[in-house]
């Protein structure tokens, strides 16, 4: 990726390229509160296209770093190839699970676990992720669970690792509820 | 061999502060003598200046009903300093220099008249001098501004008090930069960008500095690094909702990301219906309720402010 480009996504979000993901996401959210709708502090400064304009621009920096950031983690790929190795040696056997991995892909998650006969300590094992995070990944406990980028690495390999089908259309859907009840919890 | 004392490292005696923020009726005469009253209720010698030439009322808040020299005799005589106009105050430690009836003589004094108000003002005996800037961002009110040590903006959680306090915050921005030019000498170099201002998409003081770095990366260089001392305080004051606690925070991220101007946020203050009873007995809320929210938040801010120099 153009490295000029992130160099100026990061100056426009006020960092430096050493910031942290949890840097990163706390300026693009403190950033997208000050010209929202709402915001009082930049009320006079801009009109509405101008201001969609901003977001939008704001949007494409964070993605374009997180994107960056994802591509440079070492850990996703070692995980990848170790969790690789592992699930060739799990039975092959045919599971029974109601959840609609839609609705409540956490209890899809776990049920898929339970009926592969695994621990929670298992899959931790296997997927360098903390068993407390995983639980969290089980139960929506949105508030124990890392930056969306981590987030997003975690999900795929606990889906790997139990053998979910569909594993894109289950972290997604996984997203799309976690960035829901944080946008809620900022308002 | 000199006998002279290394003074380098003390902040400067006394140290000048300007409270200005375009809009008028925001706080800025409450706010000015809350924290000459703070300090000199500390001991500081403290010296307040009512520079609001069209409407000063300093005088009222600190109690005083008929000052004597003001300085519309300052500038009808041209014998007089500042130092014969000061008046004491029923205040230990707090003088007073009134602004009252000065516009019946003029209103916007000579340059010359502001620039010996402005020379005298570092030579006056005191600790602490606070400017009390009328509303609006005439050049008397930015010469003021700028020629202080620490220029303070105070705003209220209104859309019409932030909007005018960013036309002051650029409009102060824009005449400091212009001296920087002028000291410099490269007038030329500043014309141009600004004529093809339209062309090349500049639309705040940030815009222009990048645009100048590009020009000219050595003059933009100095011209960046002479304009970096320009870090006003913002107070943003009457703050009622909960959700306008972190106004003075946004409103700086703003200037920074919007103009590329850096300003700090040493506090706000809540409104306090003692502030207004206060002023109806022509006495200091401070000495009038010591305990009450808006005491507190001053004196939260001088401590802030004073703790140690940038
Ligand atoms: N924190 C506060 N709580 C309640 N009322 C306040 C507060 N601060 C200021 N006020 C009210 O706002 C009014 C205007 O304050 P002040 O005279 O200090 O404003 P100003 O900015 O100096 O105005 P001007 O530009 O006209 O000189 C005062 O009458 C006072 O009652
Ligand atoms: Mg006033």
């Amino acid at each position: 990726m153009d490295e000029d480009a992130i160099q100026l996504s990061f100056d426009r979000l006020g960092l430096s390229s050493q910031a942290s993901i949890r840097e990163v996401e706390r300026a693009y959210r403190e950033l997208c509160d000050l010209y929202s709708e709402e915001s009082l502090a930049t009320y006079s400064l801009m009109g509405y296209a101008e201001r969609q304009e901003k977001l939008e621009l704001l949007r494409t920096d964070y993605e374009r770093i997180l994107h960056s950031r994802l591509h440079r983690a070492p850990v996703a790929a070692n995980l990848q190839t170790a969790a690789d190795r592992q699930y060739s040696a799990l039975p092959a056997t045919i599971v029974c699970v109601d959840a609609d991995p839609g609705q409540d892909p956490g209890t899809f998650l776990q049920q898929m676990r339970e009926a592969r006969g695994l621990s929670l300590r298992d899959v931790a094992e296997r997927t360098k992720v903390g068993s407390f995070q995983l639980q969290g990944i089980e139960q929506h406990r949105f508030d124990v669970l890392p930056a969306p980028v981590y987030l997003r690495g975690f999900l795929k390999e606990f889906a790997r690792v139990v053998e979910a089908p569909d594993i894109e259309a289950l972290v997604d859907s996984f997203m799309v509820l976690y960035l829901n009840a944080r946008d809620g919890k900022m308002m | 061999m000199t006998g002279s004392v290394d003074l380098e490292h003390k902040a400067p005696r006394p140290r000048i502060w300007a409270i200005g923020g375009g809009k008028g009726g925001v706080g800025k005469s409450v706010f000015s003598t809350g924290m000459a009253m703070t300090l000199a209720q500390k001991g500081e010698r403290c010296i307040m200046l009512d520079a609001d030439l069209g409407g000063a009322n300093l005088h009222t808040f600190l109690g005083m009903s008929h000052p004597g020299r003001t300085l519309s005799d300052l500038f009808r005589n041209q014998s007089l300093g500042l130092k014969d106009i000061l008046l004491s105050t029923p205040f230990e430690n707090l003088w007073l220099i009134s602004g009252a009836r000065a516009m019946l003589d003029m209103a916007n004094p000579s340059y010359l008249q502001k620039m010996k108000v402005i020379r005298q003002i570092f030579s006056l005996n005191a600790d602490h001098i606070f400017i009390d800037l009328g509303a609006g961002s005439a050049f008397n009110v930015l010469d003021f501004f700028l020629a202080a040590h620490e220029g303070v903006v105070v705003v209220m959680p209104t859309p019409t008090s932030i909007e005018n306090a960013y036309h002051f915050l650029k409009a102060v921005y824009y005449r400091k930069l212009r001296k920087v030019v002028r000291e410099l000498k490269v007038e030329r170099l500043i014309d141009a960008a600004l004529s093809a201002k339209v062309k090349s998409g500049i639309r705040s003081p940030r815009d222009l500095m990048i645009d100048l770095q590009h020009r000219d990366p050595i003059i933009g260089e100095q011209i960046v690094r002479a304009m970096m001392p320009f870090r006003p305080r913002l107070i943003v004051n009457q703050v009622q909702r909960n959700e306008d606690r972190d106004l003075g925070k946004k409103i700086a991220l703003a200037c920074r990301d919007f103009f590329g101007i850096e300003m700090t946020v040493p506090g706000l203050i809540r409104t306090d219906e003692r502030v207004l009873m206060a002023l109806k007995s022509r006495r200091p809320v401070l000495e009038m309720f010591p305990n009450c929210p808006f005491a507190e938040d001053v004196r939260r801010i001088a401590q802030q402010m004073t703790r140690v120099r940038r």
